[in-house]
């Protein structure tokens, strides 16, 4: 049982945690924006718990800033599709007022 | 192009390199695959000048690296926060809304401050006009405003201008 | 570690199960969205964990492009004006 293979059995099992707690939340919370909330935090965060356990295990450096690029992708597209999904629900319709 | 290229040309070299590192992170090591790998980068940095003009802003590499371990800790806490609401018995939630006046007068810092106040614990960042900003907080009990001012001074650090400290 | 990865992909796709009935239950558009954009971020995960335990690096690369439509999809999403009234 190596350093690496302990670390990964902790983020793993706790980023699967976080990915259920985000289905739970979204059929659980009442209404739209409390949803979000459960969406954008439990996922990003379940993402990056995953992502932080398979770098050990990657075959190169390289491979393993891709999987760091995938996180940042994930965490623009959560972060601004919350926003813009409240928006529009606030709005009803999600063009930019000026 | 050219004359962007003289007046600003330690913008368009970082950003160069900025894309020939994601282009390596993409296609790998192989020298060939260059081939595609250069016209890729030039055209990126092309397009980014174009859509983003370079402006008199001095990279602040050291508020960055200040901002990630803070980043993570604040995930981690919005993360563990929503997932024990969401888990007790009876969600634990008291959703409200609140209008936040932000003193930050860059658009894109605005941007950011308001994608990341989505990570805070409770807050989801849900419409902006100008600079008030509506945030949405799942338990309305808990006064988030010191916490909303806390991330405000960190983007404004990332953001401040030269002579500004 | 590739039993802990297949393990843990299990575990995201029973996840990625409850997603769906999000997706199915509605009641809006944007509650069906959300739950589309969970089965994205697991998909995305499955995808890695299977990467790893199966050694297949093509498959990041797959996850990769799950990333970047993950972008486009919210925004086109709420960009489009709807004929129905928002929910």
């Amino acid at each position: 049982m190596t350093a690496a293979f302990l670390f990964s059995a902790i983020t793993l099992p706790l980023g699967c945690l976080f990915f259920a707690a985000g289905s739970i939340g979204l059929l659980r919370l009442p209404d739209l924006f409390t949803r979000l909330h459960a969406l954008t935090k439990a996922d990003n965060l379940g993402l990056g718990l995953l992502i932080c356990g398979l770098l050990p295990w990657v075959e190169s450096p390289w491979q393993g800033l891709k999987l760091v690029l995938i996180w940042l992708l994930v965490l623009l597209a959560g972060a601004t599709g919350a926003h813009l999904v409240a928006k529009r629900a606030l709005r009803g319709d999600g063009e930019d007022l000026q | 192009m050219p004359a962007i290229v003289h007046r600003h040309w330690t913008t368009v070299l970082a950003r160069g390199a900025l894309f020939s590192l994601l282009w390596l992170i993409l296609a790998g090591t192989d020298p060939w695959s260059w081939l595609i790998g250069l016209p890729s980068v030039a055209l990126a940095t092309h397009a980014s000048l174009a859509l983003s003009p370079p402006r008199r802003r001095r990279p602040r590499v050291l508020a960055l690296l200040a901002f990630i371990p803070y980043f993570v800790a604040q995930s981690l806490r919005g993360g563990f926060d929503v997932a024990l609401r969401v888990l007790a018995p009876r969600p634990r939630i008291a959703p409200g809304f609140i209008d936040y006046h932000s003193r930050l007068t860059d658009p894109a810092a605005r941007v950011l401050f308001l994608d990341t106040v989505s990570l805070l614990p409770g807050t989801l960042g849900a419409d902006m006009h100008g600079q008030r900003l509506r945030v949405h907080a799942i338990d309305t009990g808990v006064d988030v405003r010191p916490e909303l001012i806390a991330l405000e001074q960190r983007v404004a650090a990332l953001f401040a201008r030269e002579g500004h400290g | 570690m590739r039993t802990l990865a297949l393990l843990a992909a299990l575990a995201l796709l029973a996840s990625m199960s409850l997603g769906l009935i999000q997706v199915l239950r509605g009641p809006g558009a944007a509650d069906r969205m959300m739950g589309v954009q969970l089965l994205g971020t697991s998909g995305i995960g499955v995808l890695l964990l299977l990467a790893v335990a199966i050694e297949q690096p093509a498959l990041i690369d797959v996850a990769l492009i799950f990333a970047l439509l993950a972008a486009v999809a919210a925004a086109a999403l709420t960009r489009r004006r709807l004929q129905e009234p928002p929910e």
